[in-house]
């Protein structure tokens, strides 16, 4: 066993973001050739070297699966995940504005507390029912949130950072939550 | 990730290895290789590793890529130098 241990957080994102096909033996081949560089280098030099692979294989990969058609099942997984996100974030909205805090400034202030909540809740129930789910889930809710910000559905006037926030957070929320709670399908690791 | 040390260490070049591995899946899905798992090592954080084994139908292509490959460049030489 190794007295070295590779980044947590690019493993996990590996793990999250990752097909099935390619999970186990790729993170396996990179957690060995990391032992090695740490081992001939150094530690940080081998930990930068697995980030540099960490970022250049997924969108490999991500491209790879969505020329096998693997994109397809990841994509109607989503639509289910958003349909019910955006069904529940919808009832959660409304008794907002009608019961809890009628008052615009209130509303303003709770509003980005629930949408964040419901984003990174579903991105875990996506990451939970198949891996690459969360990354359309997040492409979805970063377009609706686009599609609200240009039809100003927004009747509360706000700064732009605020809507800003929604756009960059919300999928973020979606990709990282999984990934920082380690969110994964049963057998992940096994490939 | 002995696939990608070899093509590191014949061309100079710093591949990445989901690049390999996305390259080896489409010429699997062709037929030109086939994979099998080994077993996991505690090297490898309990993983197991991928092995790929070059099947007649890529060996064929291969040598078929290594004739065109040739005919392209056979006058290469000669011709850099009447320029």
């Amino acid at each position: 066993m190794s007295r070295y241990s590779p980044p947590a957080f690019a493993c996990r994102l590996f793990q999250t973001v990752l097909p099935v096909p390619y999970r186990g033996a790729l993170l396996g081949d990179l957690i060995e050739e990391y032992n090695l560089r740490a081992e001939a280098t150094s530690e940080s030099a081998a930990t930068r070297w697995f980030w540099g692979q960490a970022c250049r294989s997924i969108p490999c990969i991500m491209g790879s699966s969505l020329r096998n058609g693997d994109w397809l099942i990841s994509v109607s997984t989503a639509v289910g995940v958003y349909a019910v996100m955006g069904t529940l974030k919808l009832a959660a909205d409304f008794m907002i504005a009608k019961l809890v805090a009628p008052e615009p400034t209130a509303y303003v202030v709770l509003a980005p507390i629930v949408f964040l909540a419901f984003t990174s809740i579903g991105g875990c129930a996506a990451a939970r029912i198949r891996f690459g789910t969360a990354v359309f889930l997040a492409l979805f809710v970063m377009i609706t949130v686009a599609v609200e910000i240009i039809a100003k559905a927004c009747t509360i006037t706000v700064p732009w950072w605020y809507e800003f926030g929604f756009l960059t957070l919300g999928p973020l929320s979606v990709l990282l939550t999984p990934v920082a709670f380690g969110v994964l399908k049963p057998n992940s690791n096994v490939s | 990730m002995i696939v990608r040390r070899e093509i590191e260490e014949r061309t100079g070049r710093n591949i990445s290895i989901g690049a390999i591995y996305a390259t080896l899946e489409r010429l699997e899905a062709k037929g030109y290789v086939s994979s099998s798992t080994g077993d996991p090592t505690p090297e490898r954080g309990g993983r197991a590793k991928r092995i790929f084994r070059v099947e007649a139908a890529g060996n064929r292509a291969l040598q078929v890529s290594e004739q065109t490959l040739h005919s392209m460049t056979a006058d290469s030489k000669g011709r850099l130098e009447t320029i």
